[in-house]
This record gives structure tokens, sequence and C-alpha cells, in this order.
């Protein structure tokens, strides 16, 4: 049942966003080639990343039960989640030091572009993919 | 003000004291210098009396004329004399008598001795007369003499007791002036304290107390003092002061409102921006999709439905965001007219109960109209509201019960789900604005403002709107309108 990772295996991204239709655009900006985790709000988004690993992370600021940057917080306390890639995607324009400060590594505010989201993915992946 | 009648009689009895000794001293004065020139005047008498007798004890003896003048002269000063010592020795009728007695004497002395005597040594010879002139005429003389002695020492002796009872009565007024004055200035001083005590520091505290004022110390009281017009400043400046910091507390509290209501704003438009930005972020999003890459037609349709329908969601967020301005502004007009709450509820239950398949809308009214004044436009949104709400927080579907009835003065409607419930955190806020607690991870839309406005519309019809709760099982929402009165 369980495979060895193949070297092209997909890499992994989890969107956690409240918005449906903006997880659905999420997905859309990153385009084909990424397996996808989605959560609607903070705890269940925490869940699954501790048990998914992602590459990388999306993840709003404005989610229900635990806010996004409370999520960040608790994600760079936990030892193999600490390196993860995280963009921040929020409405509220003016968060973005707070969320840098959280240890976001982008900030992408809405609406976005979604092929700027794109490249802000492409860039962290591929930075995270190169063995040092 | 009794104090002060009381200082000026007593510094009036003071200088009555003062006048009376010295009209004492004067009138003491007057009687001794009175007593000297009766002195004198007897002396003067006295010598006159000796002048007739040298005069005529000479004449008498010798014969010689030349002699008889002493007696010539003071016999003619002699009735001058007596007329201006009558004159003087006449203050007090005991004086009066005493002269009158002298006067006689001397009288008699003259007109029955000297006089007979003088005028027979003229006619007769000296000799045969000597021994009864030496024996009569020494004699009378002595007795004159004696009297003017008498008269003397009881003129002196009267005028020394006099002196001495003006001089006594005169120590005594001055000693009481002289008390009279300490008392006085004591009096004074007590006076001066006294208005120092009553008047001077009452009106320095008041001043103080107006410069803390003016300060800013607007908590300055005044501790009641002093009596009269100086009590009324004192109760005046307290009562400004009460005021003053009644009006500052006012104004404090007014500026705190219009910092809360600036900050509650300043937050609204944060939380419309923010609000907005979600529905923007999928219309823009996908469109930019659809620009972009290469998606098929059953993706194009799906997309363009988010769009449209993220784009309807965008023109409802404004215009409740206007709803709620007007309604906190005060501005939203109500119409008052007497409509039917019944057909209202039945309109909106209409309208919804072809949107979703997997509800059953049960609506129960009256035959008789539900009449309340009102604006049906603005009830419909309500009713409208608590319908969305109770089918998008009944995902699984399920009975939605409308009832409409009346109770004594009032028109209650309520809605009654069996959807998830209202968390018991989220009770008490529920009719906040931007509330929708968990409603977004159950991908349940919503401004998050529709209880807010339901909430302000009811109350504008001087209705009340609440609900009951359990999670899990479902939730009922109900308004409550005065009917209206017949008229």
């Amino acid at each position: 049942m369980t495979s060895l990772p193949e070297p092209t295996a997909a890499k992994t991204v989890l969107i956690c966003e409240d918005d449906s239709n903006l997880r659905t655009l999420v997905r859309l900006a990153l385009g084909d080639g990424y397996r996808f985790f989605e959560a609607p709000d903070g705890p269940s988004g925490l869940a699954l990343a501790h048990r998914t690993h992602p590459d990388l992370i999306v993840l709003d600021l404005m989610l229900p039960g635990q806010g996004g940057l409370d999520v960040l917080a608790d994600l760079r306390r936990a030892d193999d989640l600490a390196e993860t890639p995280v963009i921040v995607i929020s409405a509220w324009s003016h968060s973005d030091e707070a969320a840098i400060e959280a240890g976001a590594d982008r900030f992408v505010a809405k609406p976005f572009d979604p092929n700027e989201l794109r490249d802000a993915a492409v860039a962290l992946l591929e930075d995270d993919g190169v063995p040092a | 003000m009794v104090g002060s009648a009381l200082l000026a009689l007593l510094i009036a009895a003071v200088f009555g004291v003062l006048v009376y000794a010295v009209t004492t001293l004067d009138d003491a004065t007057k009687r001794e210098r009175h007593a000297k020139a009766v002195t004198a005047q007897t002396l003067q008498l006295e010598k006159l009396m000796l002048d007739l007798d040298t005069g005529l004890r000479g004449f008498v003896l010798t014969g010689k004329r030349d002699l008889l003048g002493p007696w010539t002269s003071a016999h003619a000063a002699l009735p001058g004399r007596l007329k201006a010592f009558r004159r003087l020795a006449s203050t007090t009728s005991d004086e009066r008598r005493r002269a009158e007695s002298l006067i006689a004497a001397i009288d008699q002395y003259v007109s029955g001795y000297a006089e007979p005597v003088v005028e027979i040594a003229r006619t007769t010879p000296a000799a045969s007369r000597t021994a009864i002139v030496r024996v009569e005429g020494a004699q009378e003389l002595a007795g004159i003499r004696s009297r003017f002695g008498d008269f003397l020492s009881t003129e002196n002796a009267l005028s020394a007791a006099r002196t001495s009872a003006a001089q006594r009565r005169s120590d005594e007024a001055i000693a009481a002036a002289v008390a009279g004055l300490i008392a006085s200035a004591l009096l004074v001083t007590g006076f001066g304290l006294y208005l120092s005590r009553s008047i001077a520091r009452p009106v320095r505290e008041v001043a103080d107390g107006a410069a803390r004022l003016a300060g800013g110390d607007l908590a300055t009281r005044l501790k009641p003092q002093g009596f009269g017009e100086v009590e009324e400043l004192t109760n005046a400046f307290n009562r400004m002061a009460e005021r003053l910091e009644a009006s500052r507390r006012e104004l404090e509290a007014q500026n705190e409102r219009l910092r809360e209501s600036e900050s509650a704003k300043s937050e609204l438009v944060s939380v419309v921006a923010h609000e907005l930005r979600t529905p923007l972020a999928s219309v823009l999003g996908f469109t930019s999709v659809l620009r972009q890459r290469e998606v098929t037609d059953e993706q194009r349709r799906e997309y363009l439905g988010i769009i449209e329908a993220q784009a309807r969601r965008l023109a409802a967020l404004v215009n409740d965001f206007l709803d709620v301005q007007r309604l906190e502004e005060g501005n939203l007009s109500i119409a008052k007219e007497l409509i039917d709450v019944g057909s209202v509820v039945r309109e909106q239950t209409e309208l919804f109960a072809g949107q979703s398949p997997k509800h059953l809308l049960d609506v129960s009214l009256p035959e008789t109209p539900l009449a309340v004044r009102g604006d049906s436009n603005r009830l419909a949104q309500v009713v409208a509201n608590l319908l969305s709400n109770a089918i998008k927080y009944s995902p699984q579907g399920g009975v939605v019960r409308v009832t409409g009835k009346r109770e004594d003065s009032i028109v209650r409607v309520s809605i009654q789900d069996e959807g998830v419930g209202i968390p018991a955190e989220l009770q008490r806020e529920i009719f906040g604005k931007f509330v929708r607690g968990h409603a977004t991870a159950e991908g349940i839309e919503g401004s998050g403002l529709g209880l807010a406005i339901s909430r302000s519309l009811v109350e504008a019809h001087g209705g009340n709107i609440n609900f009951e709760s359990t999670t899990g099982r479902g939730s009922t929402f109900w308004f409550e309108l005065p009917t209206a009165s017949p008229e």
C-alpha cells in the first residue's frame, strides 16, 4: 500500500482558508503538479499540517477557531514544521509586517493576482527543494 | 453687627466719661479761681478796714487832721469794695449769708462806731474820748477781724473741699476713661480678629479656591463658614464648582462617546474593507484565471458562476453596510403605515420555499390580519433575514416552522429551524456586527450584518427581537411588534 516516494513525486501544498472559492482559486493559481490538502479553519489546518508535513502552506489570517497568526506561531514552534515555507494571504493588507514577524516567508494581499501567488510558491519550493 | 454696635457704644461712653472728667476739672479750676478771688477781695476789704481804723485812731489820738488821710480814702473806697465783695461772694447761699453777715458787721463798725467817733473827734477835744476810742474801737475791730478770719478760713475750707472733691471725681473719671480706652483697644483688636476670621479669611479662601478652579482643579470645594454674605459667597462658590465639574464630566463623557463612535467607525471601515476584499479576491482571481489559463467549457461556466455569485455578494454587502450606516445614524426612514404582518410573512415564505429542496417551510398564520404600524419593506427584510438564516444554518435540511400570532397587545412572529444552533459562547454577541460564528467553517455565506440590521429595524418599530438556541438541535428566532391601535 505504501510506496516509496518517487523522485518525481508531486510537492504537497496545504491550503488553510475559510472561503471555499478562494481555496479553489489558490489551487488554480498554483496549477497542476501539486497535491493539495485543504482546511477551512485554524485547528483543522494545524492538525492537517502535523499529519501531512506539506512542502508549502498557504495560510489565511482571518480564520475561524484560531487566527492565522496563532496557527503560524504554533507551526514555528513545532520541530518538524518550523522550516516549512508559509505564504500568508490576507485581506488585512496592513498585516504584512505582523505576518513576516510571526515567521511567514511571503505575504500576499487579497485580492491577489494568481500569477503572483504561483511565482511566490514556485520560488519558495525551489529554494526548499535544493538540498544543502 | 452686634459686636460693632457694642464697640461704638463703648467708645461713645469712654468719650462721655472723658468729657465729664474734663468738665469736672474745669469746674474745679473755676471754683479754685473764685475762691482765690474771694480771698483776695476779703483781704483787700480787711486792709481797708485796717486803713479806716488806722486813720481813725491816728486822728482821734492826735487830733491832727492830716492823719485822717487813710480813713478818708478808705471810707471813700469802702462802698465800691463792699459792692464788689457782695457780688463776688454770692455763688452759694451759704457764702452769701456769711458775706452779708460780714458786711453787716462792717456797716455796724463804720456807721455805728467809726463815723460817729470821727464826727465827735472833729467837734470835741480828742483827749476826752481817748479811753472810749481805745477800748471800744479795739473791741469792734478785733470782732470784725475775727469775722474776717472766720470767713476766710470757712471759704478756704469749702474751696479746698470742693477742689479735692472735683479732683477725686476727675481722677475717677480719668481712671474710668483709661479703663474704657483699654477696653476699647481690646475690643477693636478683638473686632479686627473677628473681621479677619469671619470675613477676610473666608474671602481669601474663596479667592484661593477660585485660583485652584481656574487652574483646572474642579474638585475644589470650600467648607461652609461665616454667615450672611460670606456664607452666601461660600455656598455660591461651591454651587459654581459643582456646576463646572458636572459640565466637565458631561463634556468628558461626550468626548468619550465621540471617541468610541470614532473608533467604532474606523473599525467598521476596516472590517468593511476586509469583508469586501474577500469576494473581490474571487471576482478578480477567477477573472484572471479565465483570461490567462486554458480552461474547459465546464470550468468556464463554473468560474463565471462563482464570479457572478461573489459580485452579487458584494452588492448585498454594500446594501447591508449602507443600512447599518443609516440605522446607526438614525437616518433610515421607517414608514408608519397600517400593514398586515401575516401577509408579509406569507410573501417571504413563498419566495424562500422554492430555493432549497431539502427544507420544508411550515407556515402557521391566523385568518385575521396581524395589524401593526410600520414599513412592510423593512419588516420583509427582517423576515427574509431570519428565514435565510434558518435555511443556511440547517444545512442538513429539515422543517422550518414559521408562526405568526397575536398575544395581548403584541404581534409575535417566530421562525424555528432544526439546524446547527448557536454555540453558547456566541449567543451573547449574536446580534453584533460581523458575528458569523462557525458559519465560515461550514461554508455558509453572509455578511454577519443580518441580525444586527434586523434588530435595529425591529427596535425602530418599537418592538424587540430575541432567540433560543441549542447547539445541534436548532434555533428559534422571534420578534414582537406592538399591535396597531384601531384609529
